[in-house]
């Protein structure tokens, strides 16, 4: 498999693979909505007193995945907006949430199969799982043309594969045949940094007999852990069914849901940076406080929180008060303070640039200590082709950027722009600090809204045409 | 620098919105985000950025030119510095006036564009004659096409080409004999009625008359020729610092060199009475200091790697044909410029067949 582009961006600040628990917070704040879902039909009332795993809220537009209750405690609905607030916080035993009869009712309509996808849902694990190209949650009662399981996690800080595995190995193997369980003969696309690794060894020992499972080596540059590169690479066609990815901590709900029958109330989050003084993993639910997390890890003031990585992840909003479900981990950086004199002469000599200029290129690949300096000021594109140098998805930057700046939408889409990963490396390269990453992705929106219309369009003339031959 | 800070904030009121000197408001950002890194933020993700920026991004070009810039000051003399100046200026106030009659900020490729120009003029051109040529190739060449990053052709070529149209006799003669031994020519001012430094052939012409210098010196620099074109060995030093910083791409200047190399090499071995031996050509001119500086300019090449083989194969042949085959004596002008209007198709294609082999993915 060829890999092209992709950057190894080397990072002060990185996470160690130790994992540490949290203390027990007295109140958790949880966000009713995240990246991917809106947890809009709430299902408790204030004052209520819930037990851990319980229904908090549902998302009616993603198959009614559930917002879990991570430990008892009391409901507040008015104390902050947008947030469920639990007080009154005791570690009980788990309440899964399952019922009886209604499990016995799938039994009768779907047979086991469909006890497991019941069970993934309503404990908890199915929010871990994604459609390689699209990024949403896939139906849970569909049948996928491929699972891409990556047990890798290349974005500096992000909560890295190996910290989670961390004496987990059964638990992982176990996983992977309760997935395989789920499937009629389809492949399972194990990804590992290094397959003729100690680590990778053991896992083959411990899948040995599963046909199923293949095991695939990407190099280790950001963004090849990407579902969407991974799906393209494996050939894989989007009309051709849903292709299911998951994480190493999806495959690790898979099991805990399954073979112990428990709700999934924990994560494993990364606090990194170069502002946290000893980058770390840490255990939490979601809903847990994150200015207890900041207070506990990040040094000084004045820096900027980014949920996830530094290079596609979002600035925490002022207001954020907790962890949110699918969040990975916390990348804690400098925000721009002095302005450097002469800054432009500068780097190079003291510090790692794409472009290898001045010293650098002589220099072996040291850490960088990022702040959020733009670093430049916004220009015209030079043609330089950095971007499409380090094109995971090996589309053209700086055409579709040429395309779009003369607003010819049509061309950006012959272009492919919708191969795009938004992996944000074109706007970390160009030296003309142009904004690729967000042109894309306004690009692509306008795109699909387009063809939507032509669509509906196309739709409403077969009728009437339908309609004046009647 | 802490003096430096106070006054910047003493006279930015003047030059924003209100102030007194409000149409200079691109030339005092200029001055201020030259000497302190720009203040802005990332607002979105990525939000971290790499280092690289344009201002950097064409320092660096500078850099490079600098071996060939002190070598053409110890064998052609102190004018260099005057006709650097003078390109410098003119070029500076055209881009000044276009940024503020379009409201946007001073670009930096003019830096590079008054830096190169110089280098490529006979060593005692007129200083007026200077300007001029950079006022039309900043004008006709750059702004007309909408600034830095828009245009068609190298600037400083077209410069150069208007030059070479409208004042021919002085394109070709105003050569200097290389001054040799001790502190060569560095301190002397020559001009083109100093009767005994003026030459009037450069390897190139004695070549049409049937002499064939010495390779040794065009690698040393001791013949005569444009400013920045004589050392062969300082242009590589210079050009292969460029090729590590990966401001030009070696793509470019390998399928140059290695073309016009091998068709060199056929020709003089058809007929080694009639044409010169590769290595010759390859030192000869301003075929490594056009294959290393002007046509490794990123705007004016082909964007795609594939695309940048053909166009330095384009190059390299036209510049050789150009010396063999026509009454030209040089070619690497016309070469580039003609690569120039090319690259544009050559992307075309090789984005084609990118995108064909696209149209079936994900």
């Amino acid at each position: 498999m060829k890999f092209q582009g992709g950057f190894n961006v080397l990072l002060e600040g990185r996470p160690e693979g130790l994992v540490k628990v949290m203390p027990e917070p007295k109140v958790l704040y949880l966000p009713l909505q995240t990246k991917r879902f809106n947890f809009s039909d709430v299902r408790v009332t204030e004052g209520d007193n819930v037990e851990p795993g319980e229904f908090l809220a549902t998302d009616p537009d993603n198959y009614s995945i559930p917002l879990l209750a991570p430990r008892a405690g009391k409901v507040r609905l008015d104390v902050a907006a947008g947030y469920i607030v639990l007080d009154e916080i005791a570690r009980h035993e788990e309440h899964p949430h399952t019922d009886e009869d209604e499990m016995s009712h799938i039994v009768q309509e779907m047979g086991a199969g469909g006890i497991k996808r019941y069970k993934l849902l309503n404990l908890g694990a199915w929010e871990f799982f994604s459609e390689a190209y699209s990024g949403n949650v896939p139906d849970p009662l569909g049948t996928p043309q491929a699972v891409i399981v990556s047990t890798v996690s290349l974005e500096p800080f992000v909560a890295r594969g190996d910290a989670q595995l961390h004496n987990r190995l059964l638990q992982f193997t176990r996983g992977l045949e309760h997935l395989q369980s789920l499937l009629e003969y389809q492949p399972i696309y194990l990804i590992m940094p290094d397959i003729t690794s100690a680590f990778a060894t053991r896992v083959r020992e411990h899948i040995r007999g599963y046909a199923w499972v293949k095991l695939i080596e990407v190099p280790m540059r950001y963004p090849y852990d990407n579902f969407n590169i991974l799906a393209r690479k494996f050939g894989l066609k989007k009309e051709a069914g849903p292709v299911w990815s998951i994480k190493t901590e999806g495959v690790l709900a898979v099991d805990r849901a399954l073979t112990m029958s428990k709700p999934c109330l924990l994560r494993i989050l990364s606090v990194g940076g170069p502002r946290v003084h000893s980058p770390i993993h840490i255990c939490v639910m979601p809903g847990y406080p994150l200015k207890k997390i900041l207070d506990t890890y990040a040094s000084g003031y004045d820096y900027r929180v980014i949920i996830n990585g530094m290079l596609s992840g979002e600035m925490m909003a002022i207001d954020a008060l907790g962890v949110d479900s699918e969040c990975r981990g916390l990348t804690i950086i400098s925000e721009l303070k002095e302005r450097e004199f002469l800054g432009f002469v500068r780097p190079g000599w003291d510090r790692q640039s794409y472009s290898e200029c001045f010293l650098s290129s002589l220099r072996k690949n040291f850490r960088e200590r990022f702040t959020t300096a733009f670093r430049g000021e916004g220009r015209p594109c030079v043609s330089c082709n950095y971007c499409a140098e380090v094109c995971p998805a090996e589309i053209l930057p700086h055409r579709i950027h040429k395309y779009l700046y003369s607003d010819l939408i049509e061309e950006a889409d012959a272009s492919r722009v919708d191969l795009c990963v938004q992996c944000g490396l074109c706007s970390f390269v160009c030296p003309s600090k142009i904004e690729l990453k967000q042109q894309f992705f306004d690009a692509k929106i306008e795109i699909e809204q387009e063809k939507e219309e032509a669509r509906l369009e196309a739709l409403k003339r077969e009728q009437e045409a339908q309609e004046s031959a009647e | 620098m802490k003096i430096l800070r106070d006054i910047f904030e003493k006279v930015s009121p003047s030059f924003h919105e209100g102030g007194k000197f409000k149409a200079f408001k691109p030339v005092y950002e200029a001055m201020e985000n030259f000497f302190f890194a720009p203040a802005a933020r990332t607002v979105m993700a990525p939000h971290v950025r790499d280092p690289i920026d344009v201002k950097r991004f064409m320092s660096m070009v500078i850099i490079g030119v600098i071996p060939c810039v002190l070598a053409s000051l110890y064998f052609y003399g102190l004018q260099i510095i005057a006709m650097i100046i003078v390109s410098y200026a003119v070029g500076g106030v055209v881009e000044v006036i276009f940024a503020m009659v379009r409201k946007e900020e001073i670009n930096e490729g003019f830096l590079v564009t008054g830096m190169l120009f110089p280098l490529i003029l006979p060593p005692t051109l007129p200083l007026w004659m200077v300007g001029v040529g950079v006022a039309f190739g900043v004008f006709v060449g750059k702004e007309l096409f909408g600034g830095t990053g828009r245009n068609l052709f190298n600037p400083a070529l077209i410069g150069r080409c208007f030059l070479a149209l409208a004042y021919p006799a002085a394109m070709s003669s105003n050569w200097v004999a290389a001054g040799e031994a001790g502190v060569g020519r560095l301190m002397q001012y020559v001009t083109a009625s100093s009767v005994d430094a003026i030459s009037s052939a450069t390897p190139l012409v004695l070549a049409k008359q049937g002499s064939v210098v010495e390779v040794s010196h065009m690698i040393l620099g001791t013949t005569s020729g444009s400013v920045g074109e004589t050392s062969g060995a300082l242009i590589i030093i210079g050009g292969v610092f460029l090729l590590f910083t990966r401001v030009a791409n070696w793509r470019t200047v390998v399928s140059i060199l290695l073309s016009a190399g091998v068709m060199a090499g056929v020709l003089h071995h058809s007929d080694p009475g009639r044409f010169a031996p590769a290595l010759w050509h390859l030192f000869a001119g301003g075929m490594l200091f056009g294959a290393f500086f002007m046509a490794t300019d990123p705007v004016t090449s082909p964007v795609t790697n594939t695309g940048k083989w053909f166009y330095g194969i384009i190059i390299g042949v036209v510049t050789i044909s150009i010396r063999n085959f026509t009454g030209y004596v040089e070619g690497v002008m016309f070469a580039i410029l003609l690569g120039n209007i090319i690259a544009p198709i050559l992307d075309e294609i090789v984005v084609g067949f990118r995108l064909r082999r696209l149209r079936g993915e994900g």
